[in-house]
């Protein structure tokens, strides 16, 4: 039951490309914005590739919720026997698979882009990065449920779910500076901590409260 | 009705302690060392802090309380508690901005108290606007309930990595914890009653925006049960 | 009495507010009101129509 819902979403594979493509001109656009040409700075490729990967995230999770409403599969999965908790699991799935190729794709040009090299850094982004990409999944999956269904939800979603992502943000950029700097894991626990903990929580809330969200009215 | 009493009580309650905070403030209270005047605003920011929190706590609690037991009269709270809470909130924050400037030299800084209210500033914000922009129905409750549930489980989160945020890297100005150093006890009374006044203030208008939603939902039920009977009325002539 | 001004701001700044918003609560209770008399018209009337066909009211739920 969990590929079938995969599967639905996966689908809307054309945005895939687009997504990535968007992360891509968000990149290029603060290339300008920052300067990264001039100077040499971990913080600001951090930034960048964090800004980017946000932006995906919330384009990748109003895209799936449009492409379901106009299908009408919404109504379809609320009447199919799945519990709410494992359509969450499915949802929360599909928009971490989106984020982490977005995030590939972000982190490739953000090496190109601020003038960084590839090697074991950028390898060492990878656990920051998935960490991330986990709570801003679980996050927006929550929320576009919500957002979908309100009139100007395409913006609400941002704004709703921004200020709550601040925490894994904040964390996320730091321990990527530090892990594009060279600095061991070790240095960034207490952001790692920080993340993790968002992570579960959201996660384990998004399971809870799923239910409540999706009910027909 | 018992309900109307209380809270001209209430509000009368708040007038006067309001009025008494006021007086302790400008008159009794000594003035602060290193500060200057501009430190009385401490004694309203402080309070305004306490209760923008605790009516964020409300809203989740009345979210909670909502999805467990589906009585609309939580959502009211939970509704009322948002929005005033959004005032307090709001108030902190330009209050917090006034005392900043002249103790600190600019009207905004990034230090983590101030950031931490931004964020449940922004988070407040957020909420209002989902229930503006969706209509009366229980699932905008639910929505509502949700939301407010998620944003307080994220509180503590974004409290400590803000401080986390700023104590790796200090912000340009030494932290204003300093203002804690309440050496003379009247300044601690002071506190406690404009704290106390404040809470009171909230819980008023607490009250008073519930009892307005709650009047307003108890009679949206009202009008669908004439609507229905008109209808049944007019088929049966 | 330095910064006397920002003191004075910010607490005229506190109570305008809060005083704008019970000003907000008071209209809102207008207009609540006027509703109230609305429906109560309407229940008037529906009472009337009843009673004077003489059809039986439908009992509440």
């Amino acid at each position: 039951m969990l590929r079938k819902d995969l599967r639905l979403e996966l689908r809307s594979g054309e945005s895939t490309l687009a997504l990535l493509a968007l992360s891509m001109l968000v990149l290029v656009v603060l290339v300008f914005a920052l300067d990264a040409a001039r100077v040499r700075s971990v913080d600001a490729a951090a930034g960048a590739l964090w800004v980017a990967m946000v932006f995906a995230g919330m384009l990748g999770a109003n895209r799936a919720l449009l492409a379901e409403r106009d299908n009408g599969a919404i109504r379809g999965l609320l009447l199919s026997p799945l519990d709410p908790a494992t359509l969450y699991a499915a949802k929360l799935a599909a928009a971490f698979i989106f984020m982490a190729v977005a995030e590939v794709g972000a982190v490739i040009l953000m090496v190109l882009f601020f003038n960084l090299d590839f090697d074991g850094s950028t390898v060492r982004l990878a656990p920051i990065l998935i960490l991330g990409a986990i709570g801003f999944s679980a996050l927006a999956t929550l929320l576009s449920a919500i957002t979908g269904r309100t009139r100007g939800g395409d913006m609400l979603l941002p704004i709703l779910a921004v200020p709550i992502f601040v925490p894994a943000l904040i964390a996320g950029v730091k321990a990527s500076a530090a892990a594009l700097a060279g600095a061991p894991f070790a240095t960034m626990g207490d952001w790692l901590k920080i993340m993790i903990a968002f992570d579960v929580l959201f996660v384990t809330a998004g399971y809870l409260l799923f239910e409540y969200v999706i009910g027909q009215d | 009705m018992n309900n109307s009493a209380i809270r001209n009580w209430l509000g009368y309650a708040t007038l006067a302690l309001m009025v008494a905070a006021l007086f302790m403030v400008f008159d009794y209270v000594p003035p602060e060392a290193e500060q200057g005047i501009a430190q009385l605003i401490f004694y309203f920011h402080v309070p305004l802090a306490w209760v923008a929190f605790a009516s964020f706590g409300l809203v989740a609690i009345a979210g909670i309380f909502y999805l467990w037991l589906g009585d609309q009269l939580w959502d009211d709270l939970g509704y009322a508690a948002a929005e005033t809470g959004m005032v307090f909130c709001t108030l902190m924050i330009v209050a917090g901005s006034i005392w900043a400037k002249p103790i600190w030299g600019t009207w905004w800084t990034w230090d983590s108290r101030l950031t931490t209210t931004f964020i449940l500033w922004l988070m407040y914000g957020g909420y209002l606007m989902l229930r503006a922009s969706a209509d009366d129905t229980p699932q905008t409750a639910r929505f509502g309930a949700v939301l407010g549930i998620v944003a307080v489980l994220d509180v503590p989160i974004v409290i400590a990595s803000v401080r986390l945020w700023r104590t790796i890297h200090p912000a340009v100005l030494v932290t204003k914890q300093g203002g804690h150093g309440l050496e003379d006890p009247r300044m601690v009374t002071t506190l406690l009653v404009c704290l106390a006044a404040f809470t009171l203030l909230w819980v008023w208008l607490l009250m008073l925006r519930f009892n307005q939603l709650r009047t307003h939902s108890r009679m949206g039920a009202l009008a669908v049960r004439i609507a229905f009977a008109t209808a049944a009325a007019d088929d049966g002539k | 009495m330095e910064h006397l001004g920002y003191l004075f701001s910010a607490y005229s700044i506190i109570f305008g507010a809060i005083f704008l918003y019970v000003v907000f609560i008071w209209r809102r209770q207008a207009a609540l009101d006027a509703e109230l008399r609305a429906l109560e018209a309407q229940m008037a009337a529906l009472k009337e129509a009843s009673t004077a066909a003489n059809v039986p009211e439908h009992s509440e739920t």
